[in-house]
C-alpha cells in the first residue's frame, strides 16, 4: 500500500503533465500490487465533492483525503451544480454520507439524468453510506430516479429489532420498513480480489449508517464484511449484526456505459483509515478516465496580492478561532439536534471548523491565495456570521431557550463556510505558483 | 524560537491600536533564557510607552512539575521601580496555549479596552460594557461572551480604575500577587484586562527525554517535605502562624493546586453555607478562594473571625484591591470592624509596604517552606531573589521555589536544554539573574 507522501508526489507529477502508467510489467512504474499486465495511463482528474441538501459533514473527511493525497483539482458541487451541468468538467464525483432522501429530493430528476449522462460517458461516481445508498434500486419516490445499481440491502427491515444503544442513531424509516444499523465504528473487511485490489487482504473501516449490500450478478464485489473488532459498536443483539452485515458486500462497483459506480457501505474516506483511503485511491486512478467534455471549464481566479492573502487569512483565521473557542465550550453540554434525518452534536461544529483552521497555516506559509474579490467578502462574511451565530447557540443553550432552528441554520451556514474556504484552498494549491512544500 | 513556544511577541500600542507581531528570536532566548528577563528586556527596549509586558517562563505550561509561572513586569507606579508580579493558577497556562509568549503593552487606550487574546491573534476590544463592574461580573461577562469558561482572565475592577494606589490585578476571580499597584498602571492605561484562550500545542525538542526528566522530578518531589501538607494554612503555620491555620480550618470547604503544580497552595472557604457540603452549593457563589497568604494574615491578625475576614477578601478581590495592602491600612487607621471596613474598602489607596529591593513580589514568602536550603542560612535575602528570578526565568511557581530544593537550577537548566535543543548552562543562567537582580 503506498502512503499519503507517495500519492502525494504522483499526483504532483502527473499535475505537472508527466505520463505514468498503471503495470505488472518489470521495468515499468506501479502504484499498487497489481498483478496484472495490464497497462492503464494514469491521470490526474478532477474531482466533484458533492455537499449539498442531504449532506452531512463525511464530505470534509473527503476533503481531508484528498488534500493528504495530492488530489487537489477538487470543485464542490451543490445540487444546482450538479443539474446545471458542472459534472460536465469532472472524472470523478464523490458522494458521502448524510440523508439521503434530502439529497434525493434535492437532485431531482434533473439531477438524476446529469448523473447518469456522467457515468455513461466515463465518469466515476464513488458513493459512501448515503452517497451509496442514493444510487442503488429502489421503489420510493424521489429515489426512484436513481435507480443505477441492481443492488440490494440486507439491514431493511419491516419491524425494528430491539435496540441496544444509540436510539438516536439507530434507524431510519424507509416507507413502511425500517433501515436499521446493527453497528456503528470499526468493521474489519476482506478483498475479494478484483483489479486493482490485491486479493484476501484485510482492512478496517468505519460504518456510521452503510449498507450490507447484495450484488446481482453484473455487480462486482470488491470487499465483504468479515468480522468486527474490539471497537465495533453493537447497536442490535451481535448475532443479528453478524447475520446482518457479515459475508455481504461492503464495496463493490457497477458499470454503466462507460464508467462505474463505485459503493461503499462504510467511510472509506474517514482521514484514521489510511488502507480504506488508499483503497479509494487505487479505484480512481484506475476507473478515471480523461474527461472527453473538457476540463477547467470555469477560469481559475485571480491571485490576491501577498498583503491582501495576508489580511483575509488573519480575518478568517480571527474568527475562526473564536468560533471554536466558544463550539469547544458546548461540547460537553447535554445537547443534539435532529436536523432532516440527521442528529447533530456540538462537536460536528468543530468538524467544519477545524477543517478550515488546519489549512490556514499552510496557506499562510505559502504566500499569496488564489480568490476572487467577491469570493473573500463571502468569507469574511461567513466567519463573522459563523461566530456571531455560534455565540448566539451558546447563549441560548444556557438560557434553554429553543436551539433547533438555530442550529439547523449554524450548520447550514458551517456547510457554505467550509466550501467557500476550501473552494480557495484548493484552487491555491491547484496553483502552480503556490509553494506546495511549504 | 521553534521549541517550547508560540515563537511570538506580539507588541500592542493602545493609543493608536497598531498591533504588532514580532518572531521571537531565539538568539534572545539564548541570551536570556525566557520569563521576567525577557520581560524585562521587553520593558526596557519599550520603555517610551510605559508598558506593562506579560509573560510565560521557558518551561510554563508544560509536563514538568511547578510550570504554571508566568509575570507581569512593568514599573510600578507606586515605587516607581521596575518590578515583576507572579501569575499563577491556571493563566500563565492559557497564555503559553494562545500563541504569544510575550505580550507588550503600551501607550494609554482613549476609551476602556481589553485584549483579547487567542490562538495567535490579539484583538482590541471594547471594555464600555464592563468597565465600573467588578472583576467578577467582567470575568463572567468576557467567559459568556467569548462563550467559554475555560477562558482565563487578567482583570481589574473599581480600584484600577480609580487609581487606587493598592489596587491589583486579579486572575479570574481570584487574588494575585501583585503589590505593585499594576492595577492601577492599568486603569491608567484605560485597560480593564486581558482574556486568554488557546487551543495550541507545545513543541519538544527532545520530547521522550523530556517526559522522562518530568517524571524524575515528579518522583523526586514525592519524597518532598512538603508532602502530607496542603493549603493555605499549612502554610500559615510553616511562618509560624499556627493560630491562623486553627481559625481558619471552621471554614475550610477544600484545596486546589496551580497548574501541574504539587503542592495545592489554594484553599477554597465556604463563607455562605456548610463548609461541610460535599454536594453541589445552593448559592451560585458560596465563598472564595483565599490564594493570598498574607492578605489573609493581615485580615488574622485585626481579631476578625475567619468567616468576616475572608469575606472582606472576597470584597477586595471583587473590587480588585490588595487585600494584604488593606489590611495594613486598617491597621494603621485603628479599623477592625468587619462593617466598618468594608464600607471604607471603595475609597483605600494605601500604598504596600514592600520589604527587601521590592523587584519581586512580596507575596512569596522570604524564608524557605518545610524545604532544607543551605543557601538560605547564609544570606536569606540574596537566597529569595535568586529563588525568585530562577522562578521567574523558567515558569516555576514561587511557593514551589521556596518549598523544594529539588526544583534545583542545574535540574532547570537540563529540562530546559532538553525542551528547547538550546544548550543553556549555570554560567549563562547567572548572567540572566545578575540582570534581573541589577538595579
Amino acid at each position: 500500500m503506498m502512503g499519503y507522501d507517495e500519492y502525494a508526489a504522483l499526483n504532483q507529477r502527473l499535475m505537472q503533465g508527466q505520463r505514468w502508467y498503471i503495470s505488472g510489467r518489470p521495468g515499468t512504474e506501479r502504484i499498487s500490487r497489481y498483478r496484472s499486465d495490464e497497462s492503464r495511463l494514469l491521470y490526474y482528474p478532477r474531482i466533484g465533492v458533492y455537499t449539498g441538501s442531504g449532506a452531512s459533514h463525511s464530505w470534509l473527511w473527503v476533503a481531508e483525503m484528498l488534500d493528504r493525497m495530492g488530489f487537489h483539482d477538487v470543485a464542490f458541487l451543490d445540487a444546482a451544480g450538479v443539474q446545471n451541468g458542472l459534472l460536465e468538467g469532472m472524472d470523478v464525483l464523490m458522494v458521502s454520507g448524510g440523508d439521503t432522501f434530502a439529497a434525493a429530493n434535492a437532485l431531482g430528476p434533473a439531477g438524476a439524468l446529469a448523473i447518469a449522462h456522467f457515468v455513461s460517458r466515463g465518469g466515476l461516481y464513488i458513493g459512501a453510506c448515503a452517497g451509496a445508498y442514493l444510487v442503488m434500486n429502489s421503489s420510493k419516490p424521489g429515489l426512484a430516479d436513481f435507480n443505477f445499481t441492481a443492488v440490494k440491502i440486507t439491514n431493511l427491515s419491516k419491524s425494528l429489532p430491539a435496540c441496544f444503544q444509540m436510539p438516536h442513531k439507530f434507524s431510519t424509516s424507509y416507507g413502511c420498513d425500517y433501515i436499521f444499523h446493527p453497528v456503528r465504528e470499526t468493521v474489519r473487511l476482506r478483498i475479494d480480489g478484483h483489479l486493482p485490489f490485491a486479493p484476501d487482504e484485510e482492512l478496517d473501516a468505519p460504518l456510521y449508517g452503510g449498507a450490507g449490500m447484495l450484488a446481482s450478478r453484473d455487480v462486482q464485489v470488491l470487499a465483504c464484511y468479515h468480522a468486527f473488532t474490539p471497537d465495533t459498536a453493537f447497536l442490535v443483539d451481535p448475532g443479528l449484526a453478524s447475520e446482518t452485515l457479515l459475508g455481504t458486500a461492503a464495496a463493490l462497483r457497477s458499470p454503466m456505459g462507460n464508467g462505474w459506480f463505485y459503493l461503499f457501505g462504510p467511510h472509506f474516506e474517514h482521514p484514521r483509515y489510511p488502507a480504506a483511503n488508499a483503497f479509494l485511491a487505487d479505484a480512481i486512478f484506475w476507473d478515471s478516465q480523461p474527461n472527453s467534455a473538457g476540463r477547467h471549464t470555469a477560469e481559475a481566479p485571480p491571485l490576491a496580492s501577498e498583503a491582501e492573502s495576508r489580511r483575509l487569512l488573519k480575518d478568517i483565521k480571527r474568527e475562526v478561532s473564536n468560533a471554536r473557542i466558544c463550539a469547544g465550550g458546548m461540547e460537553m453540554l447535554p445537547i443534539g439536534w435532529l436536523i432532516g434525518a440527521k442528529y447533530y452534536e456540538p462537536e460536528k461544529i468543530r468538524y467544519f471548523l477545524e477543517a478550515i483552521w488546519h489549512r490556514l497555516q499552510r496557506l499562510e506559509k505559502g504566500g499569496r491565495v488564489r480568490c476572487s474579490d467577491e469570493q473573500a467578502q463571502r468569507l469574511r462574511r461567513f466567519s463573522i456570521a459563523t461566530t456571531e451565530r455560534v455565540r448566539q447557540l451558546k447563549q441560548n443553550i444556557e438560557s434553554t431557550e429553543g436551539t433547533r432552528d438555530l442550529a439547523e441554520s449554524l450548520f447550514s451556514l458551517l456547510q457554505c463556510y467550509a466550501v467557500t474556504f476550501l473552494e480557495l484552498y484548493f484552487q491555491t494549491l491547484s496553483n502552480p505558483t503556490f509553494n506546495s512544500r511549504s | 524560537m521553534e521549541y517550547l513556544s508560540g515563537g511570538k511577541i506580539v507588541v500592542v500600542d493602545l493609543g493608536t491600536s497598531e498591533i504588532v507581531e514580532e518572531t521571537l528570536e531565539e538568539s534572545l532566548v539564548e541570551e536570556k533564557i525566557g520569563g521576567a528577563a525577557i520581560t524585562r528586556h521587553l520593558a526596557e527596549a519599550h520603555a517610551d510607552g510605559n508598558p506593562i509586558v506579560i509573560g510565560t517562563g521557558l518551561l510554563t505550561g508544560t509536563l514538568y512539575p511547578a510550570t504554571c509561572g508566568g509575570i507581569i513586569t512593568a514599573k510600578s507606579p507606586v515605587t516607581g521601580k521596575l518590578c515583576h508580579c507572579p501569575v499563577t493558577l491556571k493563566v500563565a497556562l492559557e497564555i503559553q496555549f494562545a500563541g504569544f509568549d510575550y505580550i507588550v503593552l503600551k501607550g494609554v487606550s482613549a476609551k476602556p479596552v481589553f485584549l483579547w487574546v487567542h490562538d495567535g491573534i490579539a484583538d482590541i476590544s471594547d471594555a464600555a460594557d464592563v468597565w465600573g463592574k467588578d472583576t467578577w461580573t467582567t470575568t463572567d461577562a468576557w467567559r459568556k461572551n467569548m462563550g467559554d469558561d475555560l477562558i482565563q482572565t487578567m482583570v481589574i475592577g473599581k480600584a484600577g480604575e480609580e487609581k487606587s494606589d493598592c489596587a491589583q490585578v486579579c486572575l479570574n476571580y481570584w487574588a494575585s500577587g501583585d503589590r505593585f499597584g499594576f492595577g492601577k498602571l492599568f486603569g491608567m492605561k484605560n485597560l480593564k484586562g486581558l482574556a486568554f484562550r488557546g487551543m495550541g500545542l507545545l513543541e519538544i525538542a527532545d520530547a521522550e527525554e523530556f517526559i522522562e526528566l518530568s517524571l524524575d522530578m515528579l518522583e523526586d518531589l514525592k519524597e518532598s517535605a512538603f508532602v502530607g501538607k496542603q493549603g493555605i494554612g499549612d502554610l500559615c503555620a510553616a511562618i509560624g502562624e499556627q493560630g491562623a491555620k486553627e481559625w481558619l480550618a471552621p471554614i475550610v470547604h477544600r484545596h486546589s493546586a496551580c497548574y501541574n503544580t504539587p503542592y495545592p497552595s489554594n484553599t477554597f472557604v465556604y463563607i455562605d453555607e456548610d463548609p461541610q457540603r460535599v454536594t453541589e452549593p445552593e448559592q451560585a457563589e458560596p465563598g472564595f478562594l483565599v490564594t493570598d497568604l498574607y492578605g489573609l494574615l493581615g485580615f488574622y491578625k485585626l481579631n476578625l473571625s475567619a468567616k468576616d475576614a475572608c469575606g472582606l477578601m472576597r470584597e477586595c478581590a471583587r473590587l480588585g484591591l490588595d487585600a494584604a495592602t488593606v489590611a495594613e491600612w486598617c491597621a494603621a487607621n485603628g479599623k477592625q470592624a468587619a462593617g466598618d471596613i468594608q464600607a471604607a474598602l471603595p475609597g483605600i489607596s494605601s500604598q504596600a509596604t514592600i520589604s527587601g529591593r521590592g523587584i519581586f513580589s512580596p507575596w512569596c514568602p522570604r524564608q524557605p517552606i518545610w524545604g532544607a536550603f543551605e543557601a538560605a542560612a547564609q544570606d536569606g535575602e540574596q537566597w529569595w531573589e535568586r529563588r525568585m528570578a530562577v522562578a521567574a526565568v523558567f515558569g516555576i511557581h514561587p511557593l514551589m521555589a521556596v518549598m523544594a530544593p529539588e526544583l534545583s537550577e542545574a535540574d532547570l537548566l537540563e529540562t530546559a536544554t532538553v525542551g528547547t535543543g538550546i544548550t543553556f548552562n549555570q554560567e549563562r543562567l547567572n548572567g540572566v539573574i545578575d540582570y534581573l537582580l541589577a538595579d
